[in-house]
């Protein structure tokens, strides 16, 4: 029985924010950006599809990046219409995010984050998968509690008071040695805190370029076409005895909620900071454009990560995945031999991160003139019509759908859904056919009469 | 789209032998196929699937008080399921007679790889016989091909991008395959539901290697093969459809009773191989009508339409499929394995090495061709998974009868009947018998008497 009464706050106060003035000094320390450029953070229009990523700002050293993160509470919300209190890493001092800022360095970088406790409890950020970290410019080790067992994989910033003030703050450094896709998540109580919303992604961008995903020149990828898929689980118990101090019984953890970046179906599709999900600002809807080996050559990639605690068995329909890196490892031999493989069911550890290409491809080139699809199609009344059917079998066709019948179907896209395949994971406590669920949205070509 | 660009992307498609590599480009693509047009009938199709309801049969003790056994089953059943039957050939009186008739596993079906010489589409239509046991639902089906690479969403059966099948409609799916190796198929609407409550099953594709070989030929001793593998080393003499799934009985009753349950308490009550658990796996097949069990297990049916059962056990009337691998020392035997559960399982073969050649329909090799097959006794399979493995029957250790070698689920958990002791659940046996015991295979899972 693990108390959290000490985690209390009072009431009506849900997060301690800064004053207005001292969060337009710290604004310009943390840049969010779009996709690969570099541009200034401020105005910067956020991408609606697409890997979000957060650029530290240059530190004193050479090819040093420097990020801050504080550790903030708030809320979520979740498809049954229920939120879940949380706790997250902010960008900067940004108010609360679910889940945290997506951190892109390129390889060679040292990496400097700079953690800023605002939570009742002792936390700490470690980066599964880098060597030789640093905290406060030692190497960063496990604590042991008086009894002498490690109760922190990682030095901690101690605990702020009961309004978020007066927290301690530490500062991670390590080299970005190897490219790939890492967790960094809280170290401390993990069982608790990581399951409260401590965690993000971390990128790491190989020496050969950001639209690659190891130093390899087959892993090259469409840099607009880039997607993360972070899978999490919820048991609303514990975040709600969190919130009101109250108890809690680890062995009687359950999920019942699972999460891809940080939201659940049909939140998942909506767009990158859309406005209803405050909190909550990176989307999963995978938009791309068919395979052409003259206009779009290159496959995208989607980078998987499972801070759950069993394993997500993700099925993306229409396309077989080349995994071609895990834990930021590429997939080859000592003798530098091709180990990667496809797959159809990507089945993603606990605290694992699997790199993935894929593209969909217009195998059959089924067009209504010239080669259309060779059955007889029911009429109308005869089919159940899906809420994302362009009423055609044919890319870039829309046709009538019967009277009454909703589409948001734009301009005959294709919409081919990705989901976890433990199917009981695609539920909200009640609410089936949420949870870890998006599409891949297929463009036809261009232009299309699709707005993006 | 124009016809102008679709030249253009065929102009750009470079054919080379059965597959079709991408010119001008380094980057991985996959395999790429040129479009085409064929010449079956909009109206044909190879197969002929139903979905509906109806009632199959798992060890009624120990009893999961008041869910198992369901005391609404008709006797000898236990279990209340939504399923697909293979109805090809049926009269349409005989076809409406299987509502409330369904079969778990789904029949185990299987189609050649699309050749372009002969424009072999596989053509599967579907139709919605109802649920006898729970009207108001009123729900649709559809078939979806988990694993179907680069599927339009009109074929894919996922209801919210594209069309299903209302009761009393029909909807033909068409495939041209172009992977060959291990798949699974199941209805996607409400598919947290429709997967759990039985409408699932496994597909499979046979590669282009064998379907063109010319008969009385081989290719490293073999005649059928996984893979197009080039020198035989997926090649086999006998072939064994694994189909993994589940039960928990709590959402089973509820389904018959009208009742919700609430998935995120989900466990797997029983655990399946092809739709039994031991030792009902290795009951016989149901009869088989091997002559026109061309694209599906085509299980003989009395005038009514009605499933014949296995020899002797009229309670798995509804569960055709024998699990039982039955071999000749030496000989060669591939295992398809693919998991519809909710849950990873840990399939283990006791005494005899499996290399695994496939996984997910893809062949063990990487983009270089490097050979990334191995070998294993244990396959930890995951929901959604595929796995296709080869393993050689050991000598015979002499005398009469068979040797015998368990394939079980190591997560105990899964390979027992709730009950305490000896097997259950997913397992079943291998049989190694003397040279030239068994007869060739008529049809996957045979058991060549």
């Amino acid at each position: 029985m693990t108390r959290f009464s000490h985690l209390r706050r009072p009431k009506g106060r849900r997060a301690f924010r800064l004053p207005a003035s001292a969060a337009a000094l710290t604004v310009s320390l943390v840049m969010i950006v779009g996709l690969s450029s570099a541009g200034s953070a401020s105005a910067a229009p956020v991408p609606k599809v697409g890997i979000i990523c957060t650029n530290g700002v240059d530190g004193p050293s050479a090819n040093e990046k420097v990020f801050d993160i504080t550790t903030q509470t708030g809320y979520i919300s979740l498809p049954d219409g229920n939120t879940a209190f949380m706790w997250g890493y902010s960008a900067g001092h940004d108010d609360f995010q679910h889940p945290g800022p997506v951190l892109c360095v390129n390889e060679g970088d040292t990496v400097t984050v700079i953690l800023h406790n605002t939570l009742p409890a002792q936390t700490s950020i470690s980066f599964p998968g880098q060597t030789d970290v640093l905290a406060n410019g030692s190497p960063a080790e496990p604590e042991p509690s008086g009894g002498g067992a490690v109760t922190s994989l990682t030095n901690t910033a101690s605990a702020a008071d009961a309004n978020g003030v007066g927290g301690g703050t530490v500062t991670y450094s390590f080299l970005a040695d190897h490219p790939g896709t890492f967790l960094y998540e809280s170290g401390t109580d993990g069982e608790m805190q990581v399951r409260m919303g401590l965690f993000g992604a971390l990128i790491v961008r190989p020496t050969m370029g950001a639209d690659y995903a190891y130093n390899t020149a087959e892993d090259q990828f469409d840099s607009s076409e880039e997607f993360m898929v972070l899978l999490s689980e919820i048991d609303p118990y514990l975040n709600a005895a969190v919130e009101a101090g109250k108890n809690f019984n680890m062995n009687r953890y359950h999920p019942r909620y699972w999460l891809i970046n940080g939201r659940g179906y049909p939140d998942s599709i909506a767009d990158n900071g859309a406005s209803w999900l405050p909190t909550q600002p990176y989307g999963a809807l995978a938009d791309i454009q068919p395979y052409d080996a003259t206009n779009h050559p290159l496959p995208g990639m989607a980078r998987y990560l499972n801070v759950g605690t069993e394993d997500y068995p993700f099925h993306p329909h229409g396309n077989n995945g080349l995994v071609v890196g895990r834990d930021g490892q590429p997939l080859e031999g000592s003798g530098g031999e091709d180990l990667s493989f496809e797959k159809f069911a990507i089945n993603i550890g606990p605290g694992q991160t699997w790199d993935v290409i894929f593209k969909w491809y217009d195998a059959e080139g089924y067009d209504p003139v010239g080669n259309p699809v060779n059955v007889t199609v029911p009429g109308l009344a005869n089919q159940e019509i899906g809420v994302f059917y362009s009423g055609s079998p044919y890319l870039g066709t829309q046709e009538e759908l019967p009277p009454g019948i909703q589409t948001v179907n734009q301009c005959g896209e294709y919409y081919i859904i990705s989901h976890n395949h433990a199917l009981f994971q695609i539920t909200s406590w009640g609410a089936n056919m949420t949870g870890p669920i998006t599409y891949m949205k297929i463009e036809p070509p261009q232009p299309n009469g699709c707005v993006n | 789209m124009s016809d102008a660009m679709r030249v253009d992307r065929r102009q750009f498609l470079k054919y080379v032998g059965g597959a079709v590599a991408v010119a001008g480009t380094a980057t991985w693509a996959g395999k790429m196929l040129l479009p085409q047009s064929v010449n079956a009938a909009p109206g044909d199709f190879d197969l002929f699937l139903a979905g509906t309801d109806g009632w199959m049969y798992l060890p009624p003790t120990p009893a999961i008080p008041p869910f198992h056994p369901d005391n609404l089953a008709p006797s000898p059943f236990t279990t209340y399921i939504f399923g697909f039957r293979n109805i090809t050939g049926l009269t349409d009186q005989q076809r409406t007679n299987q509502k409330n008739h369904a079969q778990h596993s789904a029949p185990l079906m299987w189609a050649n790889q699309y050749d372009d010489a002969l424009e072999n589409e596989f053509r599967v239509k579907l139709t919605n016989l109802g649920l006898e046991l729970r009207p108001d639902l009123f729900d649709a089906h559809t078939l979806h091909w988990h694993g179907f690479r680069n599927v339009i969403p009109f074929y894919d059966g996922e209801p919210s991008g594209s069309v299903a099948v209302p009761s009393g409609r029909e909807f033909t799916y068409v495939y041209r395959p172009r992977d060959p190796g291990t798949y699974m198929y199941h209805c996607h609407v409400e598919d947290v539901e429709h997967v759990h409550m039985g409408m699932t099953g496994l597909v499979f594709v046979r590669p282009l290697q064998e379907t063109r070989l010319t008969p009385g030929d081989n290719i490293g001793g073999f005649s059928k093969f996984m893979y197009n593998d080039g020198d035989g080393s997926t090649g086999y003499h006998r072939e064994f459809a694994m189909f993994l799934s589940e039960v928990w009985a709590e959402s089973h009753w509820a389904d018959a009773h009208i009742q919700l349950p609430e998935w995120s308490d989900y466990r797997a009550d029983f655990s399946l191989l092809n739709g039994r658990v031991y030792p009902d796996t290795i009951a016989p097949n149901a009869p088989i009508n091997a002559a026109q069990s061309v694209h599906a297990l085509a299980v003989e049916t009395d005038g009514d339409g009605y499933l014949m059962a296995p020899d002797g056990h009229p309670e798995l009337q509804y569960q055709p499929q024998s699990s039982l691998v039955r071999c000749n020392e030496g000989e060669t035997v591939a295992l398809r394995f693919a998991n519809l559960g909710f849950r990873e399982q840990a399939m283990s073969l006791t005494g005899i090495r499996m290399r695994v050649v496939g996984r997910d329909a893809t062949p063990m090799t990487g983009r270089d061709s490097t050979d990334t097959s191995y070998e294993t006794d244990t396959i930890n399979i995951g929901p959604g998974e595929s796995y296709d493995v080869v393993f050689q029957a050991p000598a015979h250790s002499g005398g009469s009868g068979h040797d015998t070698y368990m394939l079980y689920n190591r997560n105990f958990t899964r390979s027992n009947n709730l009950a305490p002791g000896g097997f259950g659940g997913q397992a079943t046996e291998v049989r190694v018998f003397p040279g030239g015991t068994i007869s060739d295979q008529q049809y996957p899972n045979d058991w060549g008497v």
